[in-house]
């Protein structure tokens, strides 16, 4: 009779190490265990990463009560989600995938922990893979402030750049806890007022960096004259182990839309070297393509603001997006299977010929998620 | 004569009150000439200036305060358009008049008389209001949980006995969880003869209600009772009271979707439980959904019962809907619905796969009264019926079926409303014939069995399900001989079934399914191929729901033809075709698998029997047999057989169409890889569709929104279309979505990335692609509302609008009207080119631009009241109008798959995996409410309350003894552990809860949001004449470890002292455990404070510890350490709704170790050093004195010590004997002691007084003496003065003359 309760919900399965982090996070979230199959059980070299274990680890850390299996080869993950924990944490992030890729998921969480979260990543800042974190710090933050998650405790500081292979950078991330979040009408992006950026550079000539701001003003300034792009040149200690530089560009528009694009050289040792001209060039082209596909939110964030739609209260809220990414569309039906919610989505072509690409209008009922950890005094 | 009569008159009263009174006093005041003035400020406004600010300013506070103290928190008000009825709950003691109430309440809304009220009873009760009227009993179950879901309680109060224990126990349960609308009502009034009495006790009573509930809370008095019922008018009032009152909604109700269920139906395979009648149940319940919006496969809890997930839901037509018109001003007697299934009210129950017919049991035509029943002319018609023809009831059923036949081919799960009258007819039959069925196949089995009971089985067959679940148990207690039949319920009667199937060979005999099945097969060549999918979702479900295996078998043939018929017919419409093969495929899946649920034996059966009948499908005949065949071979395990069935169809349907069995062999591969959930099914069912033919699906559905959504959701994926696989990277630039196209293996271990990469960037230095973004620029065209330019123009404009412009159509909208305005732009756009539509056009865009300036002039004129307050109130609105408006327009399916079951709806809900008590016991008297889980609710976890002892609980509650808590749904048993917190925020355990102060208390159990009120009881059983609730309190916290700790003093001994540092052992066993504990503070005791410095190596476990002092050797040293602990993880939901039918109150869980040790008796065994033992003092004994020798010699001789002991032996007859006075000589003594004591004191007073008066006289005598002197000397001075001068004169007279000195002497 005892403990006949149990953990009752039931448990999901997934195959393919794919859309690991949506599937933990939401399971997390919702609450209800999970089963994945097949990470890579073809490949020669089968089993999870070390990036992806890395994760997992992370995931234990600011939960309380997870339990994780993993078989033998690595090819089976079993997660139980325990409640969200959060705290004063550290984290050495595996330098194959950048800090980008672990702190995406941890904006998802950090809103809904128990305590404040104040967490020390380490690893490698900005790569091409992933989205730096300059880029995160420029559009998640103050997406996060409209769903209500706001206040002095948000923050993403970059102490250390690193720049891959190795990496060496660290960053603060802390979030403060909410409860409930708003619903949010967020349908008119409005016009862009201004583009703002941060070009960096570390262990290279610090005059990269200006060339690349040169390159991509000649650029953009064709559109809009209200254009500054920082350098951002970090020496000793805090320009970590490795060589590089690159580019994040931020659009912001009237309304409070944040549009952003960002490239970064090859690592060193990988590929041919870039020029710092083309790399400003190419990264102003791909915020000009950001545009064009427009929305209320970039296409990095589509499914964060997804899911803070989703863990609304019970009202409706509707965002307008550019084109659904392929990460989104897959988070979509991962929300369904997780939650039971599905969007009501209405393609809207521009009325006007001059305003980019065709848009998809997002409406959702929120579940009326409320966050079972925080405590109450 | 007038005399008297004016003697007989009364005095004139001049009126006090009313109208004329109020009259007359103002023409008195006029004549005074204060009339129109009454208000004191302006007849003297002297005596209202200001005379002190403070005061004024205090004033104004105040005010204000009271003003905020009554606001509550606005909230988003998510009520939908057509509510769920309001529940009503009726509660109180029993024998106080709840029945008669309802009854009453029943018959005022609805002019109909019910007899035996069993459930809820929902009745319109006005335009825009229904109410669901339950009764609940005394069960502390059932007050616990109708308390929750309870929107106005009507609690009845016996006045001539005053409040009970239950009215005081459903209060506080109501307080705990929410506070529901409360109304009292005094009963039993009639019963004082004395008005005077009467009125003090109403009065008394009133009081003490107001301070349970709120100080004027309404107290209805129903003053008495007139023929059984209560008083018309007063019942009208109170109907009155009930359906204009307002709610305000409950956080717990609002947060939940939740269905006090007012009808069950058990769906298991009758098969199933022929084989193992405690098998698991299927069961489908219905009711209004309310609360929250509810999803399907979602978590649900069933007070009583458990925690279930939802394996189905669907809406049906409203049993009991509103009035459509609302423009008269009062309801017409068809529009007072009254719908009770429980009750057997309506006769007639429709439900998306049957209809039913409620006769009311076997001898409900008996006992009841005519005309007592509404008043139905076609059950009372069936009803007589039956009782004429009693031997003859399979002719009867023939003629019935015939009539039927036409009308039961419509689908009774199409939605339609219709009258009520006109649905008895055609539903009637449909479900007559259902049952026919059940009878005869019943009569079969029970060969042996006389006829009458045939005749009460076919009735109850014939009654509603839930009407019949209810009279099984009045038949079984009614005929005892039958109860042994009815003992194995449901099981026993699909023996019946099919034993009844083999003797009747007439064609109505079959199951109606395979009738069905014969139907649409006709039709389907003749029908459309739309059509055939109604037929067959009808089919299907109805094929599911009674899962008879002999149908099962047959149906997949069938289906195998019939869907290859469709695609012959359908090859025209691609869209059409996909979507139905889709479709058809999943029915296939079900039903394959429903097949290979039966044993062999039963489908072959089935099969010759269907072979007899499907005459008309030829074609199918020779797979069919070769199916029969090939199902006698396997026989094995049932998995294996659903693939051989799986297949067999595979191979019948192959011949007609290879697509089809391309599709379903996906099926298969599809069904194998989703054995996990259902979820997993549906999450894996798009991915696999989705990977193969990705983009030739998308080219044809990327233009439309409908498309959109299937992509992402995957529904219309399912099409057969897989002809090519020429994946198209450029999609109409929407969406450019890249799949790998081999097997979706690879792109499941693809990189795991958000980023959105572009395929193809475009070459943003051309001119025209630069310009296909200008506009997104501020230094862009702006929209015309938006432009300041045009806004100029605009204005100016404005002014002449007679003037027609031409050409220029202004697009811009108002802001205020945003995105909704879109699509209706888009239309006027069309209407475009018609001039009056242009001018239309332009008035309305006049008329918004006016409506704005209004706006902004109200916003601007307003300003100044809006406060915080008003601010947020006016958000909340509009978000609720948005929640409103968003999904209006769609149809009810589109909007259920996005919002969830909206409250409001009549939902039917099937459940799976059911304890078959539930539905062998089920009784209902006792309400079954389903409340629906939150995310992660149906977990468990450790639960941190806040918790206080009810004041009126006697005992106080124990640490550690199981109590069962009523939390959220759910009421479950659990061990709770107490604790308070320090100061510095540590959890110490307690062993007993405090008496009047609150107390932390964990238990492991289900996870429930911080902030519910929770209530323990300690027994759910039986009565007590004490108050029942023991604690109540708020979930504070939720977590997955434990904080408490408790005391643990480790104790430890010196074995060496030095000065300030001492050796101590017996405090640890290891070095290793000393190390842990190093630094550690330590004390004595006798309270000397000192530390853990470093283990020893000696003995085990001891260590160097200093001191603040030195030690005793008998000193016990100690180290306070805090041991977390362990709670029990125990959580046993609480399962009165299992329990049989009359014992469901008697649930007991757990037994305290004090209750089991009560029971057995068995004495706790006590330690013996906490036994009280008598005190034995252990005699004092000293040592000798020693004296050494050195201070010896130093001692006088008498006093040394040799010499001491000879001289302290006296001889005995040296001691002075002791005097003992006798109490006479005592007395004498003690007279003569305080006499003398008298005497001694006079003496020394006299004394003392002598040798003042002495000191006295002295000083008198010597100061005379000084006086004396003092003359003396003074004389003497004068003598010799004279002297002096004498012999002075004399001197000089000598000289002179001796003789004249001489003569002067």
């Amino acid at each position: 009779m005892a403990g006949g309760g149990g953990s009752s919900s039931q448990c999901l399965s997934y195959a393919g190490c794919n859309f690991l982090r949506q599937r933990l996070v939401l399971a997390t979230l919702s609450g209800r265990p999970l089963k994945i199959r097949k990470i890579r059980a073809r490949e020669e070299d089968p089993g999870l990463r070390d990036f992806e274990a890395s994760f997992i680890r992370l995931i234990d850390k600011v939960t309380n009560g997870s339990r994780i299996e993993i078989n033998q080869t690595g090819t089976t993950l079993y997660y139980q989600p325990g409640l969200l924990y959060g705290g004063s944490l550290e984290h050495d992030c595996s330098p194959s995938r950048s800090i980008g890729y672990y702190l995406e998921s941890l904006l998802c969480l950090a809103p809904f922990m128990k305590h404040p979260l104040k967490i020390v990543l380490r690893g490698v800042t900005n790569d091409q893979v992933d989205p730096s974190v300059d880029n995160l710090k420029a559009t998640a933050l103050p997406l996060l402030k409209k769903f209500g998650i706001d206040g002095e405790g948000l923050e993403i500081k970059i102490n250390r750049r690193g720049m891959p292979p190795k990496g060496g950078g660290e960053i603060l991330f802390a979030c403060p806890v909410r409860k409930v979040l708003q619903p949010i009408q967020f349908t008119d992006p409005g016009k862009i007022k201004r583009i703002r950026g941060t070009a960096y550079s570390v262990r290279v000539s610090p005059q990269m960096a200006n060339r690349m701001v040169e390159s991509a003003r000649g650029i953009l300034n064709k559109f809009l004259p209200d254009i500054y792009i920082y350098t951002d040149h970090m020496k000793g200690v805090s320009s970590g182990k490795s060589p590089g530089f690159g580019m994040c560009l931020i659009a912001e528009t009237i309304n409070g839309t944040i549009l952003s694009a960002e490239l970064a050289s090859n690592p060193q040792g990988q590929g041919a070297a870039v020029l710092p001209e083309e790399l400003g060039q190419n990264c102003a082209k791909l915020l000009l393509e950001e545009i064009y596909r427009g929305g209320c939110v970039d296409s990095t964030n589509q499914s964060l603001v997804l899911l803070l739609m989703t863990l609304g209260q019970q009202d409706v809220s509707k965002v307008l997006l550019g084109p659904l990414s392929p990460y989104t569309i897959e988070f979509l039906r991962h929300l369904r299977s997780f939650f039971q919610i599905m969007f009501k989505i209405e393609t809207k072509s521009p009325e006007e010929e001059h305003k980019g690409g065709e848009k998809v209008l997002m409406t959702c009922v929120g579940i009326g998620f409320s966050n079972l950890s925080k405590t109450i005094r | 004569m007038e005399e008297k009569e004016k003697e007989k008159k009364k005095k004139h009263r001049a009126k006090h009150s009313g109208p004329k009174a109020e009259k007359k006093r103002k023409r008195y005041l006029n004549d005074l000439g204060i009339g129109e003035e009454e208000d004191a400020r302006k007849r003297n406004p002297k005596a209202f200036t200001v005379q002190s600010a403070v005061r004024m300013a205090r004033t104004f506070h105040r005010t204000q305060d009271l003003k905020t103290k009554k606001h509550h928190i606005p909230v988003v008000d998510r009520t939908p358009l057509e509510p769920p009825p309001v529940v009503v709950v009726v509660v109180g003691p029993p024998k106080v008049g709840k029945s008669t109430l309802i009854k009453c309440l029943i018959k005022n809304f609805t002019r109909q008389k019910l007899v035996e009220i069993r459930g809820p009873v929902t009745i319109v009760s006005g335009k825009k209001r229904r109410l669901t009227i339950i009764e609940c009993g005394c069960d502390i179950n059932t007050m616990i949980d109708l308390a929750k879901v309870a929107d106005l309680v009507l609690m009845l109060i016996d006045a001539s006995f005053g409040f009970e224990m239950e009215t005081f126990e459903f209060l506080n349960i109501c307080q705990v969880h929410g506070f529901p609308k409360i109304m009292g009502v005094l009963t039993h009034l009639d019963t004082f003869k004395n008005n005077k009495q009467l009125k003090k006790t109403k009065k008394k009573l009133k009081h003490r209600f107001w301070t349970e509930v709120y100080p004027g809370a309404k107290l209805f008095y129903l003053s008495g009772m007139v023929h059984g019922e209560y008083q018309k008018q007063e019942i009208h009032n109170l109907g009155r009271f009930i359906s204009v009152m307002k709610f305000r909604p409950l956080t717990w109700q609002t947060s939940h979707p939740y269905v006090l269920v007012d009808r069950m139906e058990d769906l298991t395979n009758p098969e199933d439980v022929r084989i193992n009648p405690k098998c698991d149940r299927k069961v489908s319940v219905y009711g209004y959904l309310r609360g929250a919006h509810l999803k399907n496969k979602s978590q649900i809890h069933m007070p009583g019962v458990g925690d279930f997930t939802v394996s189905d839901v669907s809406f049906l037509p409203d049993p009991c809907a509103l009035p459509e018109q609302q423009k008269k001003r009062s309801l017409s007697e068809k529009e007072k619905l009254i719908y009770a299934p429980l009750s057997g009210v309506g006769g007639i129950v429709y439900d998306k796969d049957a209809v039913y017919i409620d006769l009311g049991g076997s001898h409900a035509h008996e006992n009841e009264e005519e005309g007592v029943r509404p008043n139905h002319e076609l059950v009372q018609s069936l009803i007589s019926t039956h009782s004429a023809i009693d031997v003859k009831m399979a002719s009867s059923k023939v003629s019935l079926f015939m009539d039927s036949r036409p009308l039961g081919s419509e689908d009774v799960g199409q939605e339609f409303v219709m009258p009520k009258e006109e649905r008895q007819i055609d539903l009637k039959t449909g479900r007559v014939r259902r049952k026919a069925l059940f009878d005869e196949e019943e009569k079969k089995e029970n060969d042996d069995a006389v006829s009458d009971e045939e005749d009460d089985q076919e009735e109850e067959e014939a009654m509603s399900e839930d009407g019949s679940d209810g009279d099984d148990e009045e038949d079984a207690e009614e005929e005892s001989d039958e109860g042994e039949e009815m003992a194995l319920g449901s099981a026993k009667r699909l023996k019946t079934e099919v034993a009844k199937e083999e003797s009747m060979s007439e064609l109505p005999a079959f199951a109606d399914s395979e009738d069905d099945l014969e139907m649409s097969s006709e039709e389907e060549g003749k029908t459309a191929p739309e059509e055939n999918e109604v037929e067959e979702d009808d089919y299907d479900e109805q094929g599911t729901y009674r899962n008879e295996s002999s149908d099962s078998e047959f149906e997949a043939v069938s289906k195998g033809v019939a869907d290859s018929e469709k695609y012959e017919i359908a090859s025209e419409d691609r869209e059409m075709r996909s979507q139905l093969s889709a479709r058809s495929l999943k029915k296939k899946t079900v039903l394959t698998t429903d097949s290979g649920n039966c044993t062999a034996e039963e489908a072959s059966e089935s099969e010759v029997e269907s072979l007899d009948e499907g005459d008309d499908e030829e074609q199918s005949h020779d797979e069919l047999e070769a199916e029969v065949s090939n199902q006698k071979q396997f026989q094995h395990t049932w998995i294996k057989k659903a693939d051989s069935s799986r297949q067999n169809k595979l191979e019948a349907v192959e011949a007609e169409d290879d697509d089809i069995e391309n599709l379903l062999r996906e099926e298969e591969e599809y069904e194998e890889k989703t054995d996990f959930s259902a979820d997993t099914a549906g999450a894996l069912k798009w991915k696999e569709d989705l990977t193969q033919k990705a983009a030739q699906a998308f080219l044809r559905q990327q233009q439309s929104t409908p498309n959109l959504r299937k992509l992402v959701y995957g529904t219309a994926v399912e099409d057969d279309e897989h002809e090519s696989e020429d994946a198209g990277d450029e999609l109409g630039g929407l969406f450019q979505v890249r799949r790998p196209d081999k097997e979706s293996k690879e792109k499941a271990n693809a990189l795991d990335c958000s980023k959105f990469l572009i395929e193809k960037p475009q070459d943003w230095d051309l001119e025209e692609v630069m310009s296909s973004i200008k506009d997104c620029f501020v230094t862009g065209k702006w929209e015309d509302d938006k432009d300041a330019a045009k806004l100029l123009e605009e204005d100016e404009l404005y002014g002449d609008f007679e003037d027609l412009e031409t050409g220029v159509v202004h697009k811009g909208k108002p802001a205020a009207e945003g995105d909704e305005s879109e699509n209706e732009e888009e239309g006027n756009d069309g209407k475009k080119s018609k001039p009056e539509a242009e001018e239309e056009e332009k008035k309305k865009e006049r008329l918004d631009k006016k409506r704005k300036l209004k706006e902004m002039f109200d916003a601007e004129y307003d300003e100044g009241d809006a406060t915080y307050f008003d601010d947020l109130k006016e958000e909340m609105h509009k978000q609720a109008q948005l929640n409103r408006a968003e999904f209006e327009d769609q149809d009810d399916e589109t909007r259920v798959q996005y919002e969830g079951f909206r409250p409001g709806m009549y939902v039917r809900i099937e459940i799976e995996n059911v304890p078959c008590e539930f539905v062998l016991n089920f009784d209902p008297h006792y309400p079954i409410i389903l409340g629906g889980l939150g995310n992660s609710e149906g977990n468990v976890g450790y639960v941190q309350l806040r918790l206080k002892k009810h004041r009126w609980y006697k005992k106080i509650l124990k640490t550690r003894d199981p109590l069962i808590l009523s939390l959220g749904w759910r009421r479950f048993q659990t061990i709770p552990m107490f604790y308070i917190e320090d100061h510095n925020g540590r959890h110490r355990l307690l062993k007993y809860t405090p008496q009047h102060m609150h107390c932390g208390a964990t238990f492991w159990g289900p996870i429930t949001p911080q902030g519910t009120g929770f209530l323990a009881v300690q027994s759910v059983s039986g009565t007590t004449p004490d108050f029942r609730i023991a604690a109540t309190g708020v979930v504070l916290d939720l977590d997955k470890s434990i904080t408490v700790v408790k005391k643990l003093k480790l104790t430890g001994f010196p074995f060496k002292i030095y000065k300030n540092t001492s050796f101590i052992k017996g405090m640890f066993n290891s070095q290793l455990e000393v190390a842990k504990f190093e630094g550690a503070a330590i004390r004595t005791v006798s309270g000397i404070r000192g530390q853990i410095k470093k283990a020893l190596r000696a003995p085990a476990g001891a260590f160097r510890a200093t001191f603040e002092d030195k030690l005793l050797m008998s000193d016990i040293v100690f180290v306070r350490t805090w041991y977390p602990v362990s709670i029990p993880k125990f959580y046993n939901p609480v399962t009165s709704l299992l329990k049989p039918a009359g014992e469901k109150d008697t649930w007991r869980g757990m037994k305290t170790t004090g209750q089991l040790r009560h029971e057995r008796g068995i004495k706790l065994k006590q330690n013996k050093d906490s036994l009280y033992k008598p005190i034995v003092r252990e005699k004092r004994h000293f040592n000798k004195l020693h004296i050494p020798k050195a201070l010896q010699k130093a001692l006088p001789f008498k006093n040394k010590p040799k010499n001491l002991e000879k001289k302290g032996k006296t001889p005995k007859d040296q001691w002075r004997p002791a005097v003992i006075r006798e109490p006479h000589e005592k007395k004498i003594s003690a007279l003569l002691n305080a006499l003398s004591t008298v005497n001694n004191y006079k003496i020394k007073k006299a004394r003392v007084k002598h040798r003042q008066q002495v000191k006295e006289y002295l000083k008198v005598k010597q100061k005379e003496e000084e006086q004396k002197l003092k003359r003396q000397k003074e004389a003497k001075k004068k003598i010799y003065r004279i002297l002096g001068q004498r012999e002075k004169k004399m001197q000089k007279s000598s000289l002179k003359g001796s003789s004249e000195g001489e003569k002067d002497v």
